[in-house]
C-alpha cells in the first residue's frame, strides 16, 4: 500500500465511521428559532415604521403652530403699534 | 470543527446567513445551491476555527460521547480521531482535503466553494497529504 493509499483509506474509514453522527436533538428547532428571530423587526425598525405612521400628524400639528405663531406675532404687531400711537398721541 | 457542538452553531449561522441572502436577493444563483450552501459553510467554519485559534481556545479537546448508543458513540470516536489527525493541518488545506476525500467532491466543485482557482486547490491538497505523511514519519 503506498503512502497516499494509506491516507486515503484512513480517511475513507474515518468518513464511513462518522456516518452516524447526526444533530443533536432540537437542533431543528434551535435553527428555525434563529430563523425567526431574523424576521423579528429591529428596535431601529419598529421606531421607523412607528415614525412613519406619525409622519402626516407630525405634519399637521406643525402648519397649526405655524399659523398660530403667525397670528400671534400678527397681534402682538397690532398692539404694539396701538401702543406706539398711544405714546405719541401722549 | 473538531466537536459537534461548535460544527452545530456554524451550520445553524449558515442557515440564517443563507436564509438571509434568499429574502434580501443576495443570492444571484450563478452557482448551484448545493454549491453556494457549501461555501457558506465551510465560509463559517474557517472563520470560527480562526477567531477561535485567535483567541487561543481549544475547544476541539474534549468530545463529548454522551449516552445516545454504541453507533453515535462510535462515530464521534471517529471525529474525535479525525480532529486530532487533521489538527496539524492550516484551515485552508484541511477543508480542501475534507470535501474532497469525505464529502466526495472534485477540484472544480471546491474551488468554487472556496473561491480560489483549481491549481490552488490542488496545491492546498498536495500540500495536506505531504504534512500528513510527515506527521506519520515523525511519530
Amino acid at each position: 500500500m503506498t503512502e497516499r493509499d494509506d491516507i486515503e483509506a484512513r480517511l475513507a474509514r474515518l468518513s464511513g465511521a462518522t456516518d452516524a453522527l447526526r444533530p443533536s436533538a432540537g437542533f431543528s428547532s434551535r435553527v428555525m428559532l434563529a430563523i425567526e428571530r431574523e424576521n423579528a423587526p429591529s428596535f431601529f425598525e419598529t421606531t421607523w415604521f412607528s415614525a412613519r405612521r406619525l409622519l402626516p400628524v407630525a405634519a399637521i400639528a406643525a402648519a397649526m403652530a405655524v399659523v398660530w405663531a403667525v397670528q400671534v406675532d400678527g397681534t402682538v404687531d397690532d398692539e404694539m403699534a396701538t401702543s406706539y400711537a398711544a405714546m405719541e398721541l401722549e | 470543527m473538531g466537536n459537534q457542538a461548535d460544527a452545530e452553531d456554524v451550520v445553524q449561522e449558515a442557515y440564517v446567513k443563507a436564509y438571509r441572502s434568499l429574502t434580501s436577493g443576495e443570492f444571484d444563483r450563478r452557482s448551484s445551491t448545493n454549491t453556494w450552501l457549501y461555501r457558506i459553510v465551510v465560509n463559517g467554519a474557517i472563520d470560527a476555527k480562526r477567531s477561535r485559534k485567535r483567541r487561543g481556545e481549544a475547544s476541539d479537546e474534549q468530545v463529548d460521547l454522551g449516552w445516545d448508543g454504541a453507533a453515535f458513540a462510535e462515530a464521534r470516536m471517529a471525529l474525535s480521531e479525525l480532529d486530532d489527525w487533521l489538527r496539524a493541518l492550516p484551515t485552508d488545506q484541511r477543508a480542501a482535503l475534507v470535501l474532497q476525500s469525505m464529502e466526495g467532491l472534485n477540484n472544480t466543485e471546491i474551488a468554487k466553494i472556496m473561491g480560489v482557482s483549481e491549481g490552488a486547490v490542488e496545491q492546498r491538497l498536495v500540500r495536506a497529504r505531504a504534512t500528513l505523511r510527515q506527521k506519520r514519519e515523525q511519530s
